[in-house]
């Protein structure tokens, strides 16, 4: 079953397509890393989701619920860590939770998730004093009452420290292992890149690609960097390697004894075949891939 | 229920900020005061006499304190982003403005009550006498008084989108309702009478559009209902019977529904 499915969704503010015709499928049990730069329409398509906003055309399902028309029963499958949200000032942390659990019919001790998410020993203080990091905690702690089908979480590392974000991915892992949907913006690469089996890249409204990180990279036309070591520095090298398919193109490094090229993640063995069959003698090589970065930076058109 | 958890969670954080406690303390000090004080002008007062008694103190304190209840109630949480905490839980739009008038209302009733109970039993102690029954049935109406306000002021703060817009309109309805209202009377004779729609006095249509105004139906049922009056342009026995006070009292009940729910129906449709 499908957990989230956009249908050809739109949502226009005035002049402003904030989100563009979107077709987004994400399946049931994966975690799935929603991608853009600030401003790209990532938060528009989840306040859609929420019902928060209304779409211009097309529709969002939850496992078949449609959002708008039935919003309450899409939420009651939901844990959400919303945008811009704010913490009741008054209420302490414990009363948060307790108001989560009363909201979503479910029984048990406040204390559990608080502990779990690390503000067990804050329970009792107001969430007006909470810090950022805190709130979000105390905020990914109401998401996690009563074990959602779904966890939609909102840029849900922002305000953490190395060690909360850390923390955050270990439970998304964890909430992952016990059977839930895990479906997360980011505009933050690397957080992304560590724990998503598929990534959605969102640029000014479209969704640009979807795939797994790997398959980005293979795609990617610039795919990868390949630097040769040869014993000769010979300008006709370059001509040798370029005429290769796949290959964008090759330069000679700093240094003259190293080759760089950049070519498509298939052409590698082809260029190395193409230096031999010349008689030059290959002493090393290596390749980098992509950083999700550069991949980012190449659907998004260089603004991240 | 879900709107339950919102209005015990309203309770909860209400009884907290400055202001709201300060009002809590006012009215029921006010309530309390009065009763302390009726005995001093009366020998042998009873809870009729302090219904009357009371009744300016009424008209001035509950429609500042129901509008202060009401009007940030939605429109705070909208711009501080805890609509959206609360929105991203399994509520719907419609009960989560359900949920914050009954918690809202339930505060409002609850001091109300205590006061009136206070207020009572001090008219009664030592050379007064109770009555139960008029002291219930003041509550109930009181009640729906300061709950009519409560429900404007939620209209307000679901319609607008900032907290200084909303604030503005309920210094509006609050000086409209309560300092202008009254003086009405006046300037509607004039121009009816320029228009020649007045025959010596306001036409019943008139009367009965300014006696719409929440105090003013407030005033005629406890008049008619505890004072007895029947006598007067509204409750005199020529009167026509939409004037009169259980019309008034329908009518107040629509105060309490209406503008909440008109309220609701343009929080429906729109986008945070």
């Amino acid at each position: 079953m499908t957990a989230i499915r956009t249908e050809n969704l739109t949502k226009r503010y005035g002049a402003l397509t904030a989100v563009d015709r979107v077709d987004l499928a994400v399946e049931e049990g994966e975690i799935f890393g929603f991608l853009g730069p600030n401003g790209a329409g990532k938060s528009t398509l989840i306040n859609v989701l929420l019902d928060f906003a209304r779409p211009t055309t097309g529709s969002v399902e939850v496992f078949g619920i449609d959002c708008q028309e039935r919003s309450v029963a899409a939420r009651e499958r939901m844990g959400v860590l919303p945008e811009g949200y704010a913490v009741y000032g008054r209420l302490t942390g414990r009363q948060h939770v307790q108001f989560a659990m009363e909201s979503k019919g479910v029984d048990g001790d406040p204390m559990d998730v608080l502990d779990r998410v690390g503000v067990a020993e804050a329970a009792d203080r107001p969430a007006g004093e909470y810090s950022k990091g805190m709130a979000q905690r105390l905020v990914l702690a109401m998401a996690l009452v009563g074990e959602p089908e779904l966890l939609i979480l909102d840029e849900p590392t922002s305000g953490l420290d190395p060690n909360g974000a850390k923390r955050m991915r270990e439970i998304l892992t964890e909430e992952n292992e016990r059977g839930a949907t895990v479906f997360f913006s980011s505009h933050i690469l690397e957080q992304v890149e560590s724990i998503s089996d598929r990534v959605g890249i969102m640029h000014d409204g479209k969704l640009v690609a979807v795939d797994t990180i790997d398959k980005l990279r293979r795609t990617a036309k610039n795919g990868t960097k390949l630097l040769i070591s040869v014993d000769d520095s010979d300008d006709s090298h370059l001509e040798t390697i370029e005429a290769v398919d796949g290959v964008q193109s090759a330069w000679f490094e700093d240094d003259e004894d190293k080759l760089g090229v950049t070519c498509s993640n298939d052409a590698k063995m082809d260029i190395l075949v193409a230096l031999h069959e010349r008689g030059v003698d290959v002493l090393d090589f290596t390749t980098e891939e992509p950083s999700l970065e550069d991949l980012f930076v190449e659907y998004t058109g260089g603004r991240s | 229920m879900p709107w339950q958890a919102i209005a015990r969670k309203e309770i909860r954080g209400l009884v907290k900020p400055r202001s709201i406690k300060l009002g809590l303390f006012l009215v029921g000090f006010t309530f309390t005061m009065g009763g302390y004080l009726l005995p001093t002008a009366q020998a042998t007062p009873t809870t009729t006499d302090y219904t009357g008694y009371m009744q300016g103190a009424v008209t001035l304190l509950l429609p500042l304190f129901g509008l202060l209840l009401g009007y940030k109630t939605v429109v705070a949480e909208r711009e501080s982003g805890q609509l959206e905490l609360l929105l991203s839980l399994p509520h719907s739009r419609k009960g989560t403005v359900f949920g914050k008038f009954v918690g809202r209302t339930a505060v409002l009733a609850m001091v109300v009550g205590l006061g009136i109970l206070s207020g009572s039993a001090l008219v009664a102690y030592p050379f007064g006498s109770l009555e139960p029954g008029v002291m219930v049935g003041y509550f109930l109406i009181t009640g729906l008084y300061g709950m009519a306000f409560v429900s404007i002021g939620m209209a307000i703060s679901t319609m607008t989108t900032s907290s200084r817009l909303a604030t503005a309109a309920t210094f509006g309805i609050f000086f409209l309702f309560v300092v202008l209202w009254p003086e009405l009377e006046v300037p509607l004779f004039l121009v009816l009478d320029y228009l020649g729609l007045a025959n010596g006095g306001l036409p019943d249509w008139a009367l009965f559009v300014r006696g719409l105004e929440p105090g003013m139906l407030y005033d005629r049922i406890i008049a008619a209902f505890f004072g007895q009056v029947d006598r007067g342009r509204y409750l005199g026995p020529d009167a026509p019977w939409f004037l009169g006070e259980w019309p008034a009292l329908v009518l107040l009940g629509a105060w309490t529904i209406a503008p909440v729910a008109i309220g609701y129906r343009r929080f429906r449709g729109t986008d945070l």
